[in-house]
């Protein structure tokens, strides 16, 4: 039986879509079969990030109203075995599909898949209750602004009036410079605001608007920094007890021995 | 409401629906009328299918959803296909209805029409064009085309610039490849050939 996982923020454009394909895709390279779920009806993006736009025949409303068998909607990702994708409909809009049918189509899914990651749309209307219905579990996007984590913080309350409670953060779009010059809420402050815990942290890239682009997740590359620090956060997802990432990459090696030898 | 359109006709290996010319409404309403009256009765019944006088594909269809989805009814496969060869399908490619549309068309818009299209403008990703007959876009197409929705393989999908996510023309689908290509700069035609969607040049000598 899969663990079904909603991702979610309240307000748009923090990047839950980004972190939907590349959690699904990290933890399908681990080794687990994964399905990733499009409820974002109306403007359906998470096909164009995972590159399978072009794969789309049966969509999630065809499954929940029966046009097409559940296999026939699912699309298998064009890299990793055991990566799916079941995507959104653009032409219909969110009333297009109810909470009861969600929770029956994900529990379908659980008897199939070990996780399903879903996708929710920015609200907290009738697309974000169609999102959640089936949901075991909730992960939370933030990025360090306050109207974000005031969003959040809206979304974690309704989460535990819906019955899931204790759901998991992820920082998004971190700038570790403009941290440094107090410019940028930090990491501790938005722990310190929503008190949940904190599933990972992940910096700003390029790397990401470029894999975005190209419809591959970044996770699958070996470089970038956010790409690590997705990696990490699925490791945790599989329960591994992972350090949060050092953000502080473009320090020089001398600065690292001078703060190593007055640190001691 | 005039009776008697619908009949059941029996034979060894199971039974077939009549269905005689009429309107289709009181089709539909006799046909659910008479399941009604005996559905425990043909639930055990095996249908092989609809042979009707005077029924257009996408309606035979509807009856047969009905019956599934409706009241759980099974129909035999080889019922389906062998009536879905026979039946008809839009055959005005050559000269037929045409919709004429002068707009950017965009990501969840969806044109149908039961005949030919021409879009004066682009088509977007996201937007859907479906045709019974030809599809032709004196633009840009990113989106996806479906041409001969009804079952006309020799409908066409052409464009000034033809890059669809996806192309189908009646069944067969075809998709835009992964990697970025080059496109010949000049306006293509998409067709059905040896079962796959095939693009060309447009050229005016041909």
């Amino acid at each position: 039986m899969g663990k079904a996982i909603v991702i979610t923020s309240g307000k748009g454009g923090v990047g839950k879509t980004t972190a939907t394909a590349n959690i699904g895709t990290g933890l399908a390279v681990l080794g687990n079969k994964v399905v990733v779920v499009d409820t974002d009806i109306g403007l359906r993006n998470l096909d164009v990030v995972m590159g399978l736009e072009n794969r789309i025949v049966y969509d999630i409303v065809d499954v929940v109203e029966k046009t097409c068998r559940l296999k026939q909607g699912l699309i298998r990702d064009k890299r990793y075995e055991g990566l799916f994708l079941l995507p959104a409909a653009q032409t219909k809009d969110k009333t297009a599909i109810k909470p009861e049918q969600m929770l029956e189509l994900v529990n379908q899914l659980k008897e199939e898949f070990d996780y399903i990651i879903i996708d929710s749309p920015a609200g907290i209307e009738q697309g974000f209750q169609n999102s959640i219905a089936g949901a075991d579990e909730a992960y939370i996007v933030t990025t360090p602004e306050i109207a974000a984590v005031r969003d959040a913080d809206r979304v974690i309350g309704l989460l535990e009036a819906n019955g899931i409670n204790s759901p998991k953060l992820i920082i998004n779009r971190i700038r570790q410079d403009m941290v440094k010059r107090g410019d940028m809420m930090n990491v501790e402050d938005i722990v310190d605001i929503l008190a949940i815990e904190l599933l990972g942290i992940v910096p700003d890239d390029e790397a990401i608007v470029i894999s975005t682009n190209k419809g591959e997740p970044v996770v699958a590359e070996d470089n970038p920094l956010s790409a690590k620090a997705f990696k990490n956060i699925c490791r945790r997802i599989l329960g591994e007890e992972v350090d949060l990432l050092n953000l502080e990459n473009d320090e020089g090696k001398f600065s690292k021995l001078i703060k190593l030898l007055f640190s001691k | 409401m005039k009776e008697g359109l619908v009949s059941f006709k029996g034979i060894k290996e199971g039974i077939y629906i009549y269905i005689k010319d009429g309107d289709f409404q009181d089709i539909l309403d006799e046909l659910e009328e008479k399941l009604k009256d005996s559905l425990d009765f043909y639930k055990e019944a095996n249908f092989l299918g609809i042979k009707a006088e005077n029924l257009k594909q996408s309606q035979i269809i509807e009856l047969l959803y009905l019956m599934k989805y409706r009241y759980d009814l099974h129909i035999a496969n080889e019922g389906l296909l062998e009536h879905m060869e026979i039946s008809e399908y839009y055959t005005g490619i050559k000269e037929g209805m045409t919709k004429f549309i002068h707009s950017t068309i965009r990501s969840g818009q969806v044109i149908e029409y039961d005949g030919n299209i021409v879009i004066i403008g682009d088509v977007n990703p996201g937007a859907l064009i479906k045709a019974k007959g030809n599809i032709i876009i004196l633009g840009t197409i990113r989106g996806v085309a479906h041409a001969g929705i009804d079952g006309n393989k020799d409908a066409i999908v052409a464009a000034y610039d033809l890059r669809p996510t996806q192309l189908r023309i009646a069944n067969i689908i075809g998709r835009k490849p992964d990697e970025e290509t080059l496109t010949s700069g000049i306006p293509e035609v998409a067709k059905i050939k040896d079962g796959e969607v095939y693009i060309e040049p447009y050229l005016p000598n041909k």
